[in-house]
């Protein structure tokens, strides 16, 4: 067994260039539920539009990358403003079955072989990250730390990622601390009262829609510049529900909290990944065949992450650094 | 100041307004506009005469189906460009033409001369090219066959096959109604939007297929009882052993319901952990013994038809319960208002229990019928969770007969979409939930919603 390995996986997946993205994709969905309340089942749509807004421009048509990062945060508040245009006057339950079904439809028309001459289907886009790889002033053969291999774009990609997660943090967290931000924080706890202050309770909503959708976005971008391939199957309403585990996991309504818990989450993904990677190789496994194969231990990760998020909604709402007080639960 | 504000909020409304309609129109007319650009491609080999086949392909209960297809024209080219035969699919979908010499060629059919109601499968091309140089079979002449219509089985007129729709509408309407019954119930007795209702559908079908195939192999009929026993009792264990606790210290509806999010994931990946991702099949109602009976245009499988008489008697017999029964007015009581019903002195955690198990055997019940119809897979109750989700919304969250009304309707909105769109038949889903989002803004509480449930 070798620990090392398993150990340095689990810690180079909690900041990695992907990490960035998890953190940037629950921080706006912070905004949305922690701070604001709202029941956003639909966060992996953010993610994806922002993510194909780049992939098709620069892949498919070849834009200035420019432009087309100016596309993805338009594409992140357009998605937002029309999910609320629908949903915001309607009850809380209502924005998380229109989330959920507009994301999906989302992934189904990326996924679908009609519209492959535009997304690529089922196999996505490649090849639109290499503006990034030119900007990148690394040496591309990278470095080596601790038995991780870490390219040269790979370490650009964390470098500006990591600027730009400190960026968004600041930014949230000036807004959160600002009158707008009270009056988001407000809404949460008492819609009713925020309205009879006369406050715009929809046009707030609005706004933290927009903001925590562009924030999305980002993060759905830096997934797949990650990769270097975007496909549908990144997408699936499974990214919203680890998006909601991290959430919880560090703390709702706190800005550290994306972040916290996106490297706790991914560094746990990892380590029991890689750990049973190795505990089922052949030929001699360390586990019992009955309990797991290496045909099937990958689904563990997923298993534990779904019992992770109902056990902390049950047992320990506030998250590992939470504050009992800011749970964004009592939603109506 | 004011005035100007005003003026701004009416620019708001007004904005809001376009956007919403807008969006819709926007989409909608890409859908349909992509499906007036739809075309075809196709491919072919040959020695000195070349053969090429038009067949219109199509899968049905897992077997595939191939229908020749007359009367399309062919076109054979050399690698100039320059055409050196053309000629007319017969009646067989087989048309032989002598290319002289043994050379490159593209083999295209003309995607025009295709008839009525058939188009060129998606992922098919509408040309083929034909190496005489390659390939073992010297001296036999090339073949090639072109694949149309993925979802066009029939190569009649696409009204014709309207009948055919209906009858699979009503079919998947059923199914759903099976399901979306018990999350309806749900909902209205205990304001839990369960997102773990798909996995109950799953367990009723896997624990069957277990018992029916890997297990004591048991018939059909008589596994599918433990399998939907296993769901009914699934669906009153977590109730007793989760929900009620929670519900007593006073959990919010929002924990509970990213709560039911959380063992969703977790036992649909036990689900992939122990049956694996393959789609299996139960060992009755398959193969040979499922030949279609004709009632004029319409081809129903004896299977399909059991499928649809016994989901019909299960939604009437459920309607009854509701209707006339004392133990059913008392769960529409409390779905209408707990409070009131547990003033009247209705036991709520008692009817509570009986609609997670009566909710569950339904699921289980819609679980294995599924499976029948279309094979059994790890997350087949997550792929239908947002088109019941869609159902019940439609229908008016909380009421049962809504979740029928609603089933039927997006029943029926996705088989017409197939029927409509061809080419698009995988965005059938898409259509469901796109229906729910019209719907939610013409009509908010759902078609026999309370006005008070939008809040």
């Amino acid at each position: 067994m070798n620990w090392g390995l398993i150990f340095s996986n689990g810690l180079y997946a909690a900041v990695s260039a992907n990490a960035i993205g998890y953190m940037l994709v629950a921080s706006g969905l912070n905004v949305h539920f922690g701070y604001t309340g709202l029941i956003n089942f639909g966060q992996a749509g953010f993610a994806a539009v922002g993510a194909y807004a780049m992939a098709i421009t620069v892949g498919r048509y070849d834009w200035n990358p420019v432009f087309s990062l100016a596309l993805v945060l338009i594409a992140g508040a357009v998605l937002a403003a029309w999910v609320g245009a629908i949903t915001l006057r309607l009850r809380a339950d209502y924005l998380a079955i229109v989330t959920i079904a507009v994301a999906e439809i989302i992934r189904l028309f990326a996924n679908s072989v009609k519209y492959t001459w535009l997304t690529g289907g089922n196999d996505g886009l490649q090849k639109f990250s290499g503006w990034m790889e030119r900007l990148s002033p690394f040496d591309n053969n990278g470095i080596t730390v601790w038995k991780q291999k870490i390219d040269g774009y790979r370490l650009w990609l964390l470098v500006v990622g990591w600027i730009l997660v400190a960026v968004v943090s600041t930014i949230v967290y000036l807004l959160m601390r600002s009158p707008w931000g009270r009056v988001l924080k407000s809404i949460r706890e008492d819609e009713d009262a925020a309205s009879s202050l006369g406050k715009n309770v929809v046009a707030f909503k609005m706004q933290s829609l927009v903001i925590g959708g562009m924030i999305g976005a980002m993060g759905g971008l830096w997934i797949v510049l990650d990769k270097q391939s975007a496909q549908p199957g990144d997408f699936a309403t499974t990214l919203t529900f680890f998006v909601f585990t991290i959430v919880i996991i560090g703390g709702i309504a706190r800005v550290k909290g994306p972040i916290i818990g996106t490297m706790i989450f991914l560094f746990v993904f990892t380590f029991v990944d890689s750990f049973l990677r190795e505990a089922t190789k052949r030929p001699d496994p360390v586990l019992p065949r009955w309990l797991a194969t290496d045909n099937n231990y990958g689904q563990v990760k997923y298993l534990l992450a779904g019992a992770a998020l109902a056990l902390l909604v049950a047992f320990r709402p506030q998250g590992i650094f939470g504050d009992k007080r800011e749970q964004a639960f009592d939603v109506r | 100041m004011n005035q100007s504000q005003a003026g701004w909020r009416r620019a708001l409304l007004c904005a809001r307004w376009y956007l919403k309609r807008g969006a819709l129109l926007l989409l909608a007319l890409l859908v349909l506009g992509s499906e007036l650009f739809d075309s075809g491609v196709a491919h072919a080999d040959a020695s000195t005469t070349i053969t090429t086949t038009v067949l219109n392909r199509s899968v049905e209960n897992g077997k595939t189906e191939r229908i020749p297809v007359a009367g399309v024209t062919v076109n054979i080219t050399d690698e100039s460009g320059a055409q050196v035969g053309t000629g007319v699919t017969n009646d067989k979908g087989i048309i032989a033409i002598d290319v002289g010499k043994a050379a490159v060629y593209t083999v295209s059919i003309d995607v025009a001369s295709l008839p009525e109601g058939v188009s060129v499968a998606d992922k098919e091309p509408t040309s083929r090219s034909v190496d005489f140089n390659a390939g073992v079979s010297v001296g036999a002449g090339k073949k090639v066959t072109f694949f149309l219509g993925k979802s066009t089985r029939v190569t009649k007129s696409r009204w014709s096959q309207l009948p055919q729709t209906l009858v699979n509408g009503i079919k998947f309407s059923l199914l759903y109604a099976m399901a979306a019954i018990g999350l309806s119930l749900i909902y209205g007795t205990t304001g839990l939007s369960n997102f773990a209702h798909g996995e109950i559908v799953t367990l009723g079908a896997v624990v069957t297929w277990y018992l029916n195939v890997e297990g004591p192999r048991l018939h059909l009929l008589v596994a599918a009882v433990f399998g939907i026993a296993a769901a009914a009792l699934a669906g009153g264990l977590v109730e007793r052993s989760v929900w009620r606790p929670l519900r007593r210290r006073g959990m919010s509806l929002t924990s509970m319901m990213i709560m039911s999010i959380g063992m969703a994931i977790a036992v649909r990946y036990i689900f992939l952990f122990y049956f694996g991702g393959r789609n299996r099949r139960f060992r009755q109602y398959v193969g040979e013994s499922q030949k279609e009976l004709h009632i004029g245009s319409v081809g129903v499988t004896p299977r399909d038809l059991t499928i649809m008489i016994v989901s019909i008697i299960v939604v009437v017999a459920v309607c009854m319960f509701l209707l006339k029964l004392r133990l059913g007015k008392a769960i529409r009581a409390v779905s209408d208002n707990p409070d009131l019903a547990s003033a009247t002195g209705i036991d709520t955690n008692k009817i509570i229990l009986l609609v997670w198990l009566v909710g569950g055997a339904l699921a289980g019940l819609g679980g294995v019928m599924f499976g029948a119809a279309t094979g059994i897979q790890w997350d087949m109750g997550f792929n239908i969770l947002l088109i019941l989700f869609a159902a019940i919304t439609v229908g008016g969250l909380g009421n049962p007969f809504g979740a029928l009304l609603g089933a039927f309707i997006v029943g029926m909105a996705t088989e017409l979409w197939s029927w409509a769109f061809p080419s698009v038949t995988e965005l059938k889903t898409a259509a469901a939930l796109f229906a729910l989002i019209v719907v939610l803004i013409f009509r908010p509480q759902g078609l026999l919603g309370k006005r008070e449930r939008i809040g």
